[in-house]
């Protein structure tokens, strides 16, 4: 299986607070991540680092081998636009447009497919995440959920090689966390790498491995391979996930 | 404690507060220097005439002078209060050389009738600076300012007389105002002699001009007496000039400056507010929240209201103290022309106290229009601030999709323009910022244009043509009028000519009064100017009328007039009005004949092949013509009579087209620091999804750009439309004479240069402003 990342002796500070000390870790294709840590255990400062939304203080991170780490604006704005997908705590839709809208923009942008075939890309991926009969509101009128999915959709218009997500169930109640985990997992058994932040072990359990953070260094690492769904499975995931996160201190 | 909120939000907000101080700091400068300037102007006019006293009507006569008849007449005469005659010894250009600073040179390019005269005892005196009579001695003297402005000579030069085998050498003593005589429209100007030095020349150089003055206890009276006086055969070879006229001519310049300042002033106080209210709007959004907790834990809306107020009471004192200080500072660059022009002891009681008062009015306007907006708090409910998310805005609902239907659209202009096309409102700061730049200078700049074209001879009353030829009256004129003659018909450098015929008849007014009407016939008699109403008389029973004459007369366009001559009445229809400021104002045309009259006086303009023989074939004919005849090149005559106000107008102009680009550019940096502050998530957002700053900069540029564009094309369209109606409001207002001025366009100005400098400059500020999103974290905006 071909890395998609590769990430070497990361580190990050702000001013005079080192917040990650010397990150080693790979990523393969298809693989689903999750990272977990106390608050200010660096998570998401790393998630940022290692998708080139932020510069890393010193390392590298190596994007199927090309350090993407030292890219000018427009060159990394390139590989966010056509190769990366990401989704937030919040879905951050811009207001101005309807859910369409929101969702074709970045497909547009990057060119790579006809706009015909964007449109068409953008109807399956709403029908699929259960949102087309809200696809020419307002984003102002509709649930919570539901824009949340919108910004997975957005997020997965280009068809990116990884989806990157910050606490991306963070502002949802369980059963639409449910729902929007079940989106992701679905798009990661489609092939999709997904890197997670999140606090949520019944979230972190879907993923495939886990990375412990604790004072900006990876503490500990679990993997739990594929997520199959069945409720059966499901729930020894989440056990053995718990116990191990106790023994972090989570 | 609201003090120290005032003084933390300055902190905070640097740059806008300060853009904020600058409006108002300007606005109320503006205002404050055009009272300042329109107090000053009217106090130094009647400061000088107060003291110099001209005459509300003057008769110039060369020729014999019958001095008892005129004395029976004018005693005989109701309303008048005094009257005088004196002397003028009329010399030439070439007769006067200079010999100073700037070296040695004559006034032979001077088209100005120049004028040597004695100080008067008591009326129409000459004056110095300080509105102080001039008393000269021997051997110097007095040169009036315009005169000094012409050729820049400088106290303790000397001027050399020289003509008619007399030499005589004096010293420059003074700059003298002329009250009468001051403008460069005027046809004339006076020299001022001691009167040994004038009694010893007179006789021997130059010939002899009479200034008939007439006081009347109603200035109205004039125009009644000139009728009289002309039917009574009195001295009258020569212009006659009423009051209204002298006063019109004189202060043209400096009230056209008055209005200019004041509609910058305007238009940047409309400016302040659409800054404070974007501020203020901006403010009020980004602190709701706060605001709804305030009003949840049951403060009062005067309060919540005060914090606010107080930040931009403050701001408005601060920016019209400025502004005040800043206006005296340049009162003195603004009332330069009307302290030369007119005298005066600085700035007066009276324009210190008005002009606080302008300062206090506009603060107090500020305030206000503060309140107005504030009260926005009291509408907006706990529930809209914290629960809804309402805000202040009124959500109507219904974006506009479509985006996803686009084709072919580059996505960064599909963005922008998107944005301009259904959110205009949230871009109508910029909109309305660069529509009034756009009218704030190119208003002014017309009116300079105008002051500048050619053609503007020809809304003044006189044709343009290349060469205008006069023969004066007296007894010379039908030898005059025939050598003129011969010497057209033979010059193959002409192109063509027209000659004028003005003769005198009387027309019936009001109460079956007769009055005299001078009439300027030829065939191609009113032709070249242009009308206020109607159109130049074409039949030979049509007439156009000045304005001036047709006011008096109470006609118009269309009216019948009754002309009497060689003992008959003859029916005119009256073709068109027109404006005059030449020949005193009352003027008529028509291409009637009038055989059998006698000519007053005779012209002809003259069109040359070539253009650029003008100045050479005006000198050329000039001394084969000799005196009595005055041959003036059109330009030159038109540069010595508008330059001046073309000059002062100038350095006006260009100060205002540097504010008018220093605002849309300050705006647009304001502008955009408070939207950049509001749209920072959605910044970050396109950041995340794929869009670099180059991308994020080009849809700004684009917003920035398509409003620009809609701005200065509205503001070009109401400059076309508004900007002569302004000016003519204005000239109305001023009740200056001047009916109407149409505002001769530059196109490459108004709709190349303006626009283009306007945009660049624009683009320009939005391109730096739009760097600082570099250093936005996209992290550190979507955790917030």
């Amino acid at each position: 299986m071909k890395k998609i990342l590769d990430v070497k002796n990361l580190c990050k500070s702000f001013e005079d607070t080192q917040v990650l000390n010397n990150i080693y870790f790979k990523v393969d294709e298809g693989e689903f991540i999750a990272i977990m840590g106390r608050s200010g255990s660096g998570k998401s400062t790393l998630l940022y680092s290692i998708s080139g939304m932020d510069r890393p203080t010193s390392g590298n991170v190596l994007y199927f081998g090309k350090d993407i780490s030292k890219l000018d604006d427009k060159k990394m704005s390139e590989i966010r636009l056509k190769h990366m997908g990401f989704i937030f705590q919040h879905s951050y839709l811009l207001k101005n447009l309807s859910i369409r809208d929101n969702i074709v923009l970045p497909g547009f942008k990057a060119g790579t497919l006809s706009r015909e075939q964007v449109n068409q890309n953008a109807n399956a991926l709403m029908i699929k995440t259960g949102i087309d009969s809200v696809a020419d509101h307002d984003i102002k009128k509709v649930s919570v959920g539901q824009l949340q999915r919108a910004a997975i959709c957005r997020a997965l218009i280009n068809k990116p090689d990884v989806l990157f997500g910050d606490e991306p169930t963070g502002a949802l109640n369980s059963s639409t966390t449910r729902e929007v985990m079940d989106v992701i997992n679905t798009v990661n058994a489609e092939g999709t790498t997904v890197i997670i932040v999140t606090h949520d072990a019944k979230v972190a359990a879907r993923a495939s491995r886990v990375i412990y953070l604790m004072d900006g260094n990876i503490h500990d690492e679990l993997t739990l391979g594929k997520y199959e769904g069945a409720e059966k499975t499901k729930s020894s995931r989440e056990k053995r996930l718990s116990e191990w996160l106790e023994k972090q201190g989570f | 404690m609201n003090w120290s909120i005032v003084r933390n939000d300055f902190l905070r907000n640097k740059v806008i507060n300060l853009a904020l101080l600058l409006f108002m700091m300007f606005s109320a400068s503006l205002t404050i220097l055009s009272v300042l300037m329109a107090v000053q102007t009217f106090t130094s006019i009647s400061g000088l005439y107060k003291m110099a006293q001209p005459p509300h009507f003057v008769q110039m006569h060369k020729g014999e002078i019958n001095q008892k008849k005129i004395d029976e007449f004018m005693s005989n005469y109701e309303d008048i209060t005094c009257w005088q005659t004196d002397t003028m010894l009329d010399v030439y250009g070439e007769n006067l050389t200079v010999v100073g600073k700037k070296g040695r040179y004559n006034l032979s390019d001077c088209r100005l009738d120049i004028g040597l005269v004695k100080q008067n005892k008591t009326k129409d005196l000459l004056l110095n600076s300080k509105h102080e009579k001039v008393t000269i001695n021997e051997g110097e003297i007095g040169i009036p300012v315009l005169l000094k402005e012409m050729y820049g000579m400088k106290i303790g030069d000397h001027v050399i007389l020289n003509g008619d085998g007399v030499t005589k050498e004096f010293v420059i003593k003074e700059y003298i105002l002329d009250s009468m005589m001051n403008s460069p429209m005027v046809s004339s100007t006076r020299l001022l002699l001691s009167d040994k030095d004038f009694d010893k020349l007179q006789g021997k150089i130059g010939e002899n001009e009479y200034l008939i003055k007439v006081y009347f206890s109603n200035t109205k009276e004039a125009t009644e007496f000139q009728t009289a006086y002309e039917n009574a055969g009195l001295p009258q070879n020569g212009q006659a000039v009423t009051y209204p006229i002298i006063f019109l001519l004189s202060a043209l310049t400096d009230i056209t400056t008055v209005f200019v300042l004041l509609q910058v002033s305007v238009l940047l106080i409309i400016v302040s507010f659409i800054c404070v209210r974007f501020t203020i709007m901006a403010a009020l959004e980004e602190e709701i929240l706060e605001i709804g907790i305030m009003k949840a834990i049951g403060l009062p809306f005067a309060d919540i209201r005060d914090i606010y107020l107080y930040k931009y009471r403050a701001l408005a004192m601060a920016g019209v103290t400025a502004g005040y200080i800043l206006a005296l500072l340049l009162s003195g660059v603004v009332t330069k022309h009307t302290s030369a022009a007119f005298g005066g002891m600085g700035i007066s009681t009276l324009a210190v106290l008005l002009s606080l008062v302008a300062g206090c009015l506009v603060f107090l306007l500020i305030n206000y229009y503060c309140k107005a907006i504030l009260k926005k708090i009291k509408k907006v409910t706990v529930v809209d601030a914290l629960v809804t998310g309402k805000g202040f805005g009124k959500d109507k609902g219904g974006i506009k999709d479509g985006l996803y239907k686009s084709k072919r659209f580059s996505v960064n202009w599909l963005v922008g323009i998107r944005e301009v096309f259904y959110k205009f409102k949230s871009w109508i700061m910029i909109f309305a910022v660069v529509l009034i730049a756009v009218m704030m200078i190119m208003v002014p700049v017309n009116l300079l244009n105008t002051f500048k074209a050619p053609e503007f001879i020809t809304y003044m009353g006189s044709s343009l043509e290349d060469i205008l030829i006069e023969i004066e009256n007296g007894e010379n004129l039908e030898t005059g009028y025939a050598n003129v003659k011969q010497l057209l018909q033979k010059d193959a450098a002409i192109e063509n000519y027209y000659e004028y015929r003005s003769i005198r008849v009387k027309t019936i007014y009001a109460e079956n009064k007769l009055m005299n009407l001078n009439i300027d016939c030829g065939i191609n008699a009113g032709n070249e100017l242009q009308y206020l109403t109607g159109k130049a008389p074409e039949g030979k029973n049509e007439l156009a009328l000045s304005y001036l004459y047709a006011n008096e007369i109470g006609k118009r366009a269309g009216n019948k007039i009754e002309l009497l001559f060689n003992n008959t009445k003859k029916e005119f229809v009256i073709s068109g009005i027109y404006q005059d400021v030449t020949s005193g104002g009352y003027t008529a045309k028509s291409k009637y004949d009038f055989s059998g009259l006698v000519a007053d006086k005779y012209s002809f303009s003259v069109n040359l092949k070539d253009n650029s023989e003008v100045g050479k074939k005006a000198e050329e004919w000039s001394k084969s013509l000799g005196a009595g005849v005055s041959v003036d090149p059109m330009k030159e005559f038109i540069n010595q009579t508008l330059g001046g106000v073309a000059k002062q107008l100038g350095t006006i102009v260009f100060a205002i087209v540097i504010i008018g680009v220093a605002l849309a550019m300050l705006i647009t940096i304001l502008f955009l620091k408070l939207r950049l502050a509001k749209d920072l998530s959605e910044i970050a957002v396109l950041k995340a999804v794929g869009f670099s700053e180059h991308d994020i900069n080009k849809q700004y540029m684009i917003k920035i750009g398509y409003v620009s564009i809609i701005g200065i094309l509205a503001g070009i369209i109401l400059t076309d439309f508004l900007g002569v109606k302004i000016v003519n409001a204005a000239l109305s207002i001023t009740e200056l004479g001047v009916k109407k001025i149409h505002l001769i366009v530059s196109p490459v100005m108004e709709y190349i240069i303006c626009p283009l400098l306007l945009m660049v400059l624009i683009l320009l500020v939005t391109r730096i402003v739009m760097r600082t999103i570099k250093k936005y974290n996209i992290i550190s905006i979507i955790k917030e």
